[in-house]
């Protein structure tokens, strides 16, 4: 099983545990990366829809010429990098539009997937399970999916948009508790943060106000943008409401590490801004 | 957000507006919404602050109330959550909608036909000049530069600290990540600015 690895900007920076967690689980459970060469930003949040399409697209054409298919971890890229495939797919203007801006004929090729998605549904819950040295029995944990990981479902075709499983699944898979979450795929507010930093502050602090009332050990989440809202901004909620959170945030790949065995270094653990060290004492 | 703005003056509306949106990417589809709010039901924005009303900047738009439409901040606070385009019995796609719709903001925000009350485009600027440059965003410098853009030199004080804790933890590069084709990168920018 061999991808192209696609980390994006975020896992080269600010989410390099997401980047070093990923590889770690994927070398355990023999799913191939190799990192795309030469791979340029895919827009984010942040471009307008023609350029987010273009610079994703210029992605595609790099790991068909591989004849690999795509793995994505950020859920920002998964989306994006999946809407451009989708777009070029549907042909028509916009079609012909990101071609001619790329300056190639691709045809939608190549396959998108996420992470969780190969995880979950490629190497399937029942192999996972066999492969944990570390059941993460009395653990805690709320899914969080957020947005970007399963909307716009039909084009993302992976999870169900109202009740998505993959990550409650993986949770109770590795031996721990998955509690109820009503705020599951609800939005942090990640994309105005410059802008509108109080509108998206009350978005996460509500997200883990209710995390912690169901009294989790952490939250599981698959995308950076979620992950920096809930992790890194976690101090300044606390601060701006005057609460105590104190719940550490973990990538889903972090988790899984757990599970397998892995150590504190080979999974980042060190690297998130919420302590993580009473999870590893669990 | 109707209440806002008074009465509809309709002998200042534009009936080209909704076209314009349609011809831009993302915006296809505004003709199709026949008005059923289930994208208002959906839209966490909203539930924190009613005047940011989706069904109704669709409705502005379709009766062309430009400058309103064009110069209302509540299109810059789309949190791009897809809840509504996953919902909407019409694909009216409002998710991509919004960013059609800002797209044309920014262009006659830049051409001095109107202002734009938010920061979100002057950070997303610095954001994208880091692609520009780069082929990748560089995070270091697009915070500094677009913190200071939006929140001036008080704001990227505040985030002096946290920075020193994120290059400790590795999280923050001193040097940008280049991709090496850039004039691949360049052409894109060019021939998207052409058209």
């Amino acid at each position: 099983m061999n991808f192209a690895y696609y980390p994006g900007c975020y896992l080269h920076a600010s989410a390099r545990e997401y980047d070093i967690s990923t590889m770690a689980v994927c070398k355990v459970l023999g799913i191939g990366l190799s990192e795309l060469e030469d791979w340029n930003c895919c827009g984010a949040l942040e471009a307008s829809n023609t350029l987010t399409l273009s610079l994703s697209a210029r992605n595609l054409v790099i790991a068909k010429k591989k004849g690999l298919d795509v793995l994505v971890p950020c859920s920002i890229c998964f989306n994006n990098i999946s809407r451009a495939n989708s777009a070029i797919r549907g042909g028509g203007i916009t079609k012909t539009m990101i071609n001619e801006a790329i300056g190639e004929s691709y045809q939608g090729e190549v396959e998108v997937r996420h992470l969780l998605d190969i995880i979950v549904n490629d190497i399937g819950l029942e192999k996972l399970s066999k492969e944990v040295k570390v059941p993460l029995e009395g653990l805690r944990s709320v899914p969080y999916y957020g947005c970007l990981t399963i909307r716009p479902s039909a084009i993302l075709k992976f999870d169900d948009p109202d009740t998505p499983r993959s990550l409650d699944d993986l949770i109770k898979a590795l031996g721990a508790d998955c509690l109820p979450f009503k705020h599951k795929k609800d939005c942090c507010g990640g994309n105005l943060l410059m802008s509108s930093e109080e509108f998206s502050l009350k978005m996460t602090g509500d997200i883990l106000s209710e995390a912690k009332e169901l009294g989790a050990d952490c939250v599981t989440v698959a995308c950076p943008l979620c992950h920096a809202m809930l992790d890194y901004q976690q101090s300044k909620i606390e601060s701006k409401y005057d609460i105590v959170i104190d719940l550490p945030i973990l990538y889903f790949t972090q988790l899984i590490g757990l599970a397998l065995g892995l150590g504190e270094k080979e999974l980042g653990l060190d690297k998130n801004f919420v302590s993580t060290v009473k999870l590893r004492r669990k | 957000m109707m209440d806002e703005f008074g009465v509809v003056d309709a002998s200042n509306l534009d009936p080209n507006l909704k076209y314009e949106i349609s011809n831009q990417l993302g915006g296809e589809n505004i003709k199709r919404c026949f008005q059923c709010g289930t994208c208002v039901a959906s839209c966490p924005i909203w539930e924190i602050d009613e005047r940011f009303n989706p069904r109704k900047i669709i409705r502005m738009a379709l009766l062309g109330m430009r400058e309103e439409v064009l110069s209302s901040e509540f299109i810059w606070l789309c949190s791009k959550c897809y809840a509504c385009y996953e919902r909407c019995p019409q694909d009216v796609r409002i998710t991509e909608l919004m960013g059609a719709i800002a797209s044309i903001a920014e262009r006659e925000g830049e051409e001095g036909n109107i202002a734009i009350k938010s920061t979100k485009p002057i950070f997303d600027k610095a954001f994208i000049n880091s692609i520009r440059k780069y082929g990748r965003n560089f995070e270091m410098e697009t915070i500094i530069k677009g913190v200071l853009a939006t929140k001036g030199i008080k704001g990227l004080l505040s985030y002096v600290s946290d920075g020193f804790t994120m290059l400790k933890k590795g999280k923050l590069g001193l040097r940008p990540e280049r991709v090496k084709e850039m004039s691949q990168i360049g052409g894109i920018f060019k021939a998207l600015e052409e058209k």
